[in-house]
């Protein structure tokens, strides 16, 4: 077995002797013991160091060991009693030690052991038993040699990769840690990890996931699959690039399964234009390599939002007129089955499946890799306006106008939030996929009555230059936190009384985000029946956020009488109503029965689940 | 004239980003290097965005060989005195005596309040303050007979244990602006910690701010020079051309710190910005220079320079 030693340090003697007792650290460090513990046993009048600043410093003067170091109060103290600590302070203590340690620290005196001095060797084992790291208190060198000199006698640790007690302690209840898979072991990160914190949030949530996953091939997704069927009892959450909004693809105490390293993009056939792209891959990362061949594959309309989500759920973007959705490129995707299968689904090959994948992938497995065939686009006009108007609801009526009524090569969306003193600032997101610098002009000037105009960028740009608006993700990861609250509609048209609405909405101050987001043209060239997603026909796309959910509800719901169905991407409301938004009564059956038999057991579920034992009855 | 005489330090004002711990760390090195006095970060534990202080301060002072450490300066709502008191002389004994105590009575009310802080009129934090001064150096003071028992208006203990002791004797410097701030800094502090970017005329300000410290230490029967004044260049530029206070080429910065050292009395200039260039040539040439200056002119008798007009 594993036996972790570790050394106890009293507060007292570092008082009276600080440097020799602060060499003792370091040297049980150097000899590769496991933890050094500060205990407070001072008695008498007068107080030994204060444990925590022992601790801090121990941690500061090594490099690898692991520093116990337990904290404070819970409790809210008494302001004036000078000895009482703020139980919020401690916890910003604890946080702040965990990034400048690293994750070196247990701050819980339960992380460890604590054996008589003199304890034999077959004492240590005895309590080592626990799984827990022994420390045993020292006052010399000798005591440290002689204790490392036992580590090393009783030492025989394997060639795994075995993490810290104080890793370790920060490890989350019901997760099979020892059992993640040998593919995965060297990849995966859990909460002690010094790349956790970059890994723990996505874009717009905050989360603690107990365990994440980062499989490489399809192979190892197979692997990261089954180990997460036997955590059927915990949260699961899917991420390729963590922009997800209805996809949970963090979590707390879960497992997350990252398939960000799977981001190649390849060409198969250049004559064809079929692309194989990872599901890890970034719009931003798409669009840059496809851009020297003189072709664009649209997506949404942020280059930092990863292909797998999207590709799986429609993709309405800024060239969808043109080009319609991102899905209707899509000639196949590879996926792994909840039952750990890798399957090949496209017309041929599971045609069920692939017009499962197409709207609803996220119930159905993990993509490993798609296949597109992608369309010329040379330069487009890329223009970024913003419009000052006074009266918003006239603006949205002629938005609607205007939108719905360009030549197809024109694709506008509009945001807005609430007017401040009167005034809406509108920022409209405009791409014009003609090349001609005079006709994207003539195809924009129109919008310029929404309102004064306050701001405009417009550059001829290939597609790359549209998704280079985002930004990239830097060693820090996400730093989302908090839940978003996202609210999606249809709009089958955008109508005077609809117009009413959103404007008595937006001056309600309940939401702070509102896009609009222009349809028709070439999405609506394909038949409903294709894919499961099956929204072809509205005119917009509706997406409202709030800061409190409750109030978001409460202004919204006015609104709902002119919507007909939900873009699931941007929906966080998961009342069993939305599925039906969703899909539609006869998709949502056939998506059922597809449900029951690819993942009958549901083990995936963070986006839209539907559930395979619903029985329409029960819905009833 | 205000000079009163003290050794010059010169230190790095370093923010405490959560998202930049190795680099706030590595600054603290460089200024260590560099040969600076001092390394100073803010204590603000509402900011959720910057790293506990009192913690930063333990693990870059366990990181660093040379120089002094503070906080600029603590917030003593959240920073229960007695805590406070072991904490500094805990780190002062491992550190071989390179800890110094900044302390103010705490701004940004609400946020003290969301953290479960006491919520206390600016008055009233003065008091406060000045109570926990007192708990502090009782705490330090282990020559004293019998535990600490301490009855005040905003702390009150009975028989808290002394000590420990610190390995030097640790100046507290208060952050001070108002006039009963600067009254309660002439009184009991041995230093007073502002930054020039929040006097009310920045530099012109020092003879009246001045002032206001040395009549308060009269006052209490102290020698004004016992009161140390420090000071926070936030704002500061290395630039071909002088455009401003330590904005300007090394030798206008030499000009400038020598005259307020000399005209005003400040004795520390602690320069925030955050850029590891910057930090060595303060610590490498800015500071060698004015040494120099000063040392001539103090001992030439020199120091006459006119009051500010």
């Amino acid at each position: 077995m594993i036996m972790e030693i570790g050394i106890v340090l009293d507060a007292s003697r570092l008082a009276r002797a600080p440097l020799e007792t602060v060499e003792l650290a370091r040297l049980a460090e150097e000899r590769g013991l496991d933890l050094v513990v500060v205990a407070d046993a001072a008695t008498g009048t007068s107080a030994g160091l204060d444990p925590w600043t022992a601790a801090v410093w121990l941690a500061g003067s090594t490099r690898r060991i692991a520093i116990g170091a337990p904290a404070g109060a819970t409790t809210a103290p008494d302001p004036t009693d000078p000895q009482a600590q703020y139980p919020s302070v401690i916890a910003k203590a604890l946080d702040s030690i965990d990034l400048l340690a690293q994750g070196r620290i247990i701050s819980d005196p339960a992380g460890w052991v604590v054996a008589p001095r003199d304890a034999k060797p077959a004492e240590l084992a005895r309590l080592a038993e626990a799984d827990l790291p022994v420390v045993v208190p020292v006052d010399s060198r000798e005591d440290v040699e002689r204790l490392a000199a036992l580590a090393a006698e009783g030492d025989h640790r394997s060639g795994v990769r075995r993490r810290s007690a104080a890793v370790r302690a920060q490890r989350k209840p019901g997760i099979d840690y020892d059992g993640v898979p040998a593919s995965l072991a060297d990849a995966a990160v859990e909460p002690g990890d010094p790349q956790y914190r970059s890994l723990s949030s996505t874009y717009l949530r905050g989360g603690a996931p107990g365990l994440v996953l980062r499989p490489s091939t399809p192979a190892e997704v197979s692997d990261a699959i089954e180990f997460a069927r036997r955590h059927r009892h915990l949260p699961l959450g899917i991420r390729s690039a963590g922009h997800g909004i209805s996809g949970r693809s963090t979590n707390r105490g879960g497992l997350v399964i990252d398939v960000g390293a799977m981001n190649t993009i390849s060409v198969v056939d250049p004559v064809r234009r079929l692309v194989r792209i990872g599901p890890g891959a970034t719009w931003k990362q798409v669009a840059e390599a496809l851009t020297p061949h003189g072709w664009a594959l649209g997506s949404g309309d942020y280059g930092g939002v990863g292909v797998g989500g999207l590709a799986t759920a429609a993709g309405i973007g800024l060239l969808s007129r043109n080009h319609g959705l991102t899905i209707d490129h899509l000639r196949s995707v590879d996926l792994v089955l909840a039952d750990g299968r890798q399957v090949r689904a496209s017309r041929e090959h599971n045609p069920e499946l692939f017009w499962a994948v197409r709207g609803a992938g996220a119930n159905f497995g993990i993509a490993t890799s798609f296949e597109f065939e992608v369309d010329e686009v040379g330069e487009v006009g890329w223009a970024q306006l913003v419009l000052l108007s006074t009266d918003i609801e006239q603006s949205l009526r002629r938005f609607a106008e205007l939108a719905s009524s360009a030549p197809r090569d024109t694709t506008v969306f509009l945001v807005t939030g609430q007017p401040r003193a009167g005034t809406s600032t509108i920022q409209l997101f405009a791409v014009v996929d003609n090349p001609d610098p005079d006709t994207v002009v003539a195809r924009l000037t129109p919008f310029l009555e929404l309102g004064a105009l306050a701001g405009q960028q417009v550059v001829m740009t290939p597609y790359s230059g549209v998704m280079g608006n985002a930004a990239d993700v830097g060693p820090n990861g996400h730093q989302g936190f908090g839940e978003p609250n996202s609210r999606s509609a249809f709009l089958p048209t955008l109508t005077p009384e609809f117009a009413r609405d959103a404007a008595a909405m937006l001056r309600s101050g309940g939401v702070y985000f509102f896009e609009l987001r222009a349809m028709g043209g070439a999405i609506a060239d394909v038949a409903p029946g294709e894919a499961s997603f099956s929204h072809r026909t509205p005119a917009f796309q509706l997406t409202a956020m709030g800061q409190n959910n409750q109030r978001l509800n409460a202004v919204w719901e006015p609104l709902r009488q002119h919507f007909d169905g939900l873009y699931l991407s941007f929906e966080t409301d998961r009342s069993p109503e939305r599925l039906l938004d969703a899909f539609p009564a006869p998709v949502l059956e056939r998506l059922r029965t597809l449900k029951h038999r690819y993942d009958p057991d549901n083990l995936f579920r963070d986006n839209f689940a539907i559930d395979p034992r619903t029985t329409k009855e029960a819905q009833a | 004239m205000t000079d009163y005489g003290h050794d010059l330090l010169f230190g790095a004002f370093i923010t405490p980003a959560a998202q930049q711990a190795r680099q706030v760390v590595d600054l603290a090195v460089t200024a260590d290097r560099a040969g600076l006095d001092l390394v100073s970060f803010q204590d603000h534990p509402y900011q959720a965005s910057y790293l506990d202080t009192s913690t930063l301060l333990a693990f870059a002072a366990a990181r660093t060989e040379r120089v002094h450490l503070n906080a600029n300066v603590t917030s003593l709502p959240l920073r229960p005195p007695a805590v406070l008191a072991r904490a500094a002389a805990s780190l002062d004994i491992l550190s071989g005596g390179r800890f110094e105590l900044g302390i103010g009575a705490g701004a940004f009310w609400d946020g003290i309040a969301a953290m479960g802080g006491r919520r206390l009129s600016a008055a009233q934090g003065v008091t406060a303050l000045r109570e926990g001064i007192e708990i502090i150096r009782e705490i330090w003071d282990t020559t004293a007979p019998g535990e600490v028992s301490y009855d005040g208006q905003y702390y009150s203990v009975k028989g808290a244990r002394r000590g420990p002791r610190p390995a030097h004797d640790i100046p507290i410097w208060v952050g001070a602006y108002k006039p009963k701030m600067l009254a309660l800094t002439g009184a009991v502090a041995d230093g007073w910690l502002p930054s020039i970017e929040y006097l009310p005329r920045g530099a012109d300000s020092l003879p009246e701010l001045n002032a206001r410290i040395d009549g308060a230490a009269h006052d209490a029967g102290r020698d004004p020079a016992a009161v140390r004044r420090l000071m926070n260049f936030m704002k500061v530029q290395l630039s071909s051309a002088p455009r401003g206070l330590l904005n300007g080429p090394p030798a206008a910065w030499v000009d400038q710190i020598v005259d307020l050292a000399l005209r005003d009395g400040i004795s520390a200039f602690i320069i925030g910005g955050d850029d590891p260039s910057i930090t060595e040539r303060f610590g490498a040439e800015i500071a060698p220079a004015v040494r120099e200056v000063v040392e001539r002119e103090r001992k030439a008798g020199a120091a006459a320079r006119p009051p500010r007009a």
